[in-house]
């Protein structure tokens, strides 16, 4: 209230939200906290996280360790992971190695690298590659043809930007339906299947089960968690370009095959399914709760449903009545090689012939537990772990998040759409529509 | 000064005791050595206002403190240098901002960037195997560079800055990947020593089709080719491969012909009154700018009459001598104030859940609290008043505390009953007191930003408008359009809180002119 901590009490309160979005497990759609951008995971999840060795207790960003040949820096989540090989790597060629933890990861990185006190390596989403090159953060990597053919197409796409490679993917991840074993045996296809059993479910549960469906909706909605319904029907939010890359200047958020989306998630509304009551803040605690037969949620919500004891199984995302199956947005693991590395030579052997071997992306895997993006290491996780091959099944078509830094005017504006649309307050033409010409309005100002 | 100096008679009386000399003379020595410290780090960078800025600060110090002169200036040189560094210094960097397209990187970078960035692998050439070294006898660290290169059909080259030539496959040693490891003629440097080698950078074997062989890490090598040149003439790029030209518009490239893509970086221009100038004629600020700061004003205001009353009445109770146990009543008061007010935010915006929230299921209502505009506007000031009145009621407290007893005993003698005490002693004294807290809680509630961003995030939204929340401060929507753009606009945020602080000073200047008057009643 006053002038006390407070303020800065919230300010670090904010920076802690906001790197437990672009933290270990989310895909890090937090791109720009102030246009009401998703918060993917529950902040729990880093939070529960062990602290990594080395790690300065405090929030501000870590100090380039000056004397050693290779420095990284990563969240605490994946430090104690990275440090481990970077060290191998380090004692293979008889160098020093610095694994360091910086707290928001992304946004102290581009202040460090700014002012020539970045790291060499930084570990990070994908869809942060837009604004690293906006703000000429990141280096090149040239990969050759034979090394990129053995990581799967769409991680590779996702570390590209102009036609570029700027990163190494280690990891992908999306989501997918969670269902809860116990209330629902059985995976629907189709959403017309799952409104009816989840309905049926919740109809002789005698009050135990609330909800048929958990999504993140919020009041602000979640733009992250609408694309599905979007690509179900062939529509999106950005078309491509010519070499592949996503085209700031093709929105699709009004394309007729979007908007049949839109008329599916004001019917979800309309019927209850959805809600605007359920976002960030209570999704996994209403699953957990077994509260609800069915969640659409990523490889993050896994930790707290086993801690709760629910039994749970994934499966692929249902399809829509009249379109296909909805595709999630996939997120992309990297790592990637500072434009100012002061160890350039060291950063880029590390990355391009280190983190692309087949025992690395497994040790990251088994630490981290999303799906690796090597496909050798994938087949090989994939045929013990029922859960990395049901993730990785859900998302094997879908498209990676936009990486450009467009993408920033997006999460807002498609996201209260949605809300709108779900919360009945708008026609779902009309209000997307509406979302298209304030995204469109939002790119031009550059 | 020391003994040793002959003191006028009237100086002598109080005489500085010797370790009190030493004392002042170690500080300020200590002071100019981390003075200069800290200039050459400023040098290093190159900030040369801010080593001329140090040296003033530090001549001051000196100028005030190893002389007896000027005594009242020892006692105000701290509060000015924290004064100067604290709120002028973050004052004339916004507004300086304001006056910029608010980027940091300059063209030179942008223009090398960009040129880095467009180094493709020509298709169809060759991946070598790649080790750096120097003709043997040469020095590791400065001799020059050669690669040692194993083609994939397992034939030696070497290339130096002149091009490519074959290496006698006769003595050469390599791994089982093909790496040379050792080669007659040759010392190979070893991943230290490479790393070293910072001319590694720009070094690339030269070939017949204007590409050049680089090094990819320290055991691969390919060919590549910048695809974008830079021509300082005209001040454009041109892209070969495609043809295209970019040319300069608000501080970053574009395509000539308006088709394709801008390159997304932008360096640091000024832009002059240009942010000012958006915020005046932008449709969407002005559409919103008279709805937010009414709401803006309403909200400061009743956030600080409630907490203000309940924090009294609180007071006014547990000053009451007849109370026992009030230290443990106190504390237990403080308690919202002691909890981080983020946590505490969260946690109301969790109670506030329309369908799944403790105060519908509590009350039976079923009020969409966070999504409709009056009700969410009543949450923030529900959950701001939980934040502010344990403030208020210390201060209160405190404010009670410090009328004396024989006012009221006055009062009371003079027949004024209990409420008449309490409205024409009691009210104006702790008004004095307070007034001024209260003006500075208004000003700090007027860009609550934290409480609005983490229990509504501004909203809710009207419908096909995400820019203007029916909860937003303007600070949060100053936020907004600063970060809604592909680009963080720091320039159009810089000018945006000039504004907002212009109308809080003015507010604020107001309330102290009331205050004064009330002064004029004690």
């Amino acid at each position: 209230m006053h002038k006390r901590a407070y303020g800065a009490l919230a300010v670090s309160g904010v920076a802690a939200l906001a790197l437990s979005a672009c933290g270990g497990s989310s895909p890090a759609p937090s791109s720009n906290a102030g246009s009401a951008a998703p918060t993917v995971s529950d902040t729990s999840s880093t939070s529960t996280s062990a602290p990594a060795p080395a790690a300065s207790s405090t929030t501000g960003a870590p100090v380039r360790d000056a004397n050693v040949d290779l420095v990284i820096w990563t969240d605490a989540d994946r430090a104690p992971t990275v440090k481990k090989i970077a060290d191998a790597f380090g004692a293979e060629q008889g160098i020093s190695v610095s694994v360091q933890v910086a707290v928001d990861t992304r946004q102290q990185f581009k202040d460090a690298t700014k002012v020539g006190k970045g790291p060499d390596i930084v570990v990070g989403a994908h869809d942060w590659l837009g604004e690293l090159v906006q703000e000429n953060t990141v280096a090149p990597i040239s990969l050759s043809a034979d090394t990129a053919a053995k990581f799967s197409e769409s991680s590779i796409a996702a570390a590209k930007f102009n036609g570029q490679n700027y990163g190494v993917p280690y990891a992908v991840e999306n989501i997918a339906l969670m269902r809860n074993t116990a209330l629902a045996p059985d995976a629907p296809k189709t959403m017309d299947e799952l409104v009816k059993t989840g309905t049926e479910i919740k109809q002789k549960s005698g009050g135990k089960v609330t909800n048929v469906l958990i999504q993140q909706v919020g009041k602000t909605g979640n733009a992250y968690y609408t694309y599905p319904y979007l690509s179900a029907f062939g529509g999106g939010i950005f078309g491509t370009t010519s070499d592949g890359g996503y085209d700031p200047d093709k929105v699709l958020v009004d394309s007729a095959d979007s908007i049949k989306g839109a008329d599916v998630l004001a019917q979800l509304g309309k019927q209850g399914i959805l809600s605007t009551n359920v976002g960030d803040d209570n999704a996994e605690g209403l699953f957990d709760a077994g509260k609800a037969p069915y969640f659409i949620t990523g490889p993050w919500a896994t930790t707290n449903a086993k801690k709760a004891n629910i039994k749970y199984a994934i499966s692929d995302l249902p399809t829509l009545d009249g379109g296909g199956q909805m595709q999630p947005f996939l997120g992309v693991q990297l790592f990637y090689v500072s434009s100012k590395a002061k160890n350039a030579s060291i950063a880029q052997e590390f990355v391009t012939n280190y983190i692309t071997k087949k025992d690395v992306q497994l040790e990251l895997f088994n630490a981290l537990g999303r799906p690796p993006a090597l496909t050798e290491a994938l087949d090989e996780v994939s045929a013990s772990n029922q859960d990395v091959k049901a993730f990785f099944e859900a998302g094997k078509d879908s498209k990676p998040m936009p990486n450009i830094p467009a993408m920033n005017s997006v999460w807002g504006p498609l996201g209260q759409a949605a809300a709108d649309v779900i919360s009945g307050k708008a026609a779902p033409e009309a209000r997307f529509k509406a979302a298209q010409a304030e995204i469109v309005a939002n790119i031009k100002k550059g | 000064m020391s003994q040793a100096t002959k003191a006028s008679p009237a100086q002598s009386m109080y005489r500085t005791p010797l370790w009190a000399s030493v004392l002042k003379w170690v500080a300020l020595a200590v002071v100019v050595a981390a003075a200069f410290v800290l200039a050459t780090r400023l040098a290093d960078q190159g900030y040369t206002l801010y080593i001329v800025v140090l040296a003033l600060v530090v001549m001051a110090v000196l100028a005030v403190y190893s002389t007896r002169r000027a005594i009242p200036a020892k006692y105000l040189l701290p509060g000015l240098v924290l004064l100067l560094g604290l709120q002028v210094w973050p004052i004339v960097m916004t507004v300086s901002t304001a006056f910029t397209n608010g980027q940091t990187i300059t063209k030179e970078d942008t223009i090398a960037a960009i040129q880095t960035n467009s180094v493709q692998e020509v298709q169809g050439s060759p991946r070598y195997k790649l080790s750096i070294a120097v003709p043997e006898g040469g020095d590791v660290a400065s001799a020059p560079i050669s690669f040692l290169l194993t083609a994939p059909d397992g034939t030696y080259e070497v290339g130096d800055k002149d091009g490519l030539k074959d290496l006698p496959a006769e003595g050469v040693q390599k791994t089982d990947s093909g790496k040379i490891t050792a080669a007659p003629g040759w010392t190979v440097l070893n991943a230290r020593q490479v790393n070293a080698r910072k001319d590694l950078a720009t070094f690339a074997v030269p070939t017949a089709d204007g590409g050049g062989i680089k090094a990819s890490g320290l055991s691969e090598a390919f060919e590549g080719k910048a695809t974008i040149t830079y021509d300082a003439a005209t001040d454009q790029l041109r892209d070969s491969a495609t043809g295209k030209v970019y040319v300069v518009r608000d501080a970053r490239f574009v395509p000539q012909d308006g088709q394709g893509q801008a390159f997304p970086q932008k360096w640091a221009e000024n832009v002059g009154f240009k942010n000012f100038q958006t915020i005046l004629t932008d449709p969407t600020i002005r559409s919103g700018f008279l709805k937010i700061f009414t709401w803006n004003v309403v909200f400061a205001a009743l956030s600080v009459i409630t907490t203000f009353i309940l924090g009294m009445l609180l007071a006014l109770l547990f000053n009451d001598e007849r109370l026992k146990g009030k230290g443990y009543y106190r504390a237990l008061l403080v308690l919202p104030y002691a909890i981080p007010g983020f946590v505490t935010s969260l946690l109301w915006k969790n109670m506030f859940n329309q369908e799944f929230g403790l105060i519908n299921s509590l009350t039976g209502l079923n009020v969409d609290w966070l999504g409709d505009a009056t009700a969410a506007k009543a949450a923030i000031l529900i959950t701001n008043l939980w934040l502010g009145f344990p403030y208020m009621f210390l201060i209160c407290t405190g404010a009670l505390q410090s009328i004396p007893a024989d006012v009221r005993e006055a009062a009371k003698i003079d027949g004024a009953s209990a409420g008449r005490t309490l409205r024409s002693i009691i009210m104006p004294l702790l008004l004095v007191a307070v007034g001024p807290l209260l003006i500075a809680s208004f000003a700090f509630n007027f860009n609550n930003f934290g409480l609005i961003f983490l229990l509504t995030g501004g909203g809710p939204f009207e419908s096909d408008n995400t820019s203007i929340g029916s909860s937003d401060l303007l600070i949060t929507y100053a936020f907004r359009l600063a970060f809604s753009g592909v680009t963080p606009d720091y320039g159009l945020a810089a000018a945006v809180s000039i504004f907002i602080f212009v109308i809080v000073a003015l507010m604020s200047y107001a309330g102290f002119r009331r205050t004064k008057g009330l002064e004029e009643v004690n």
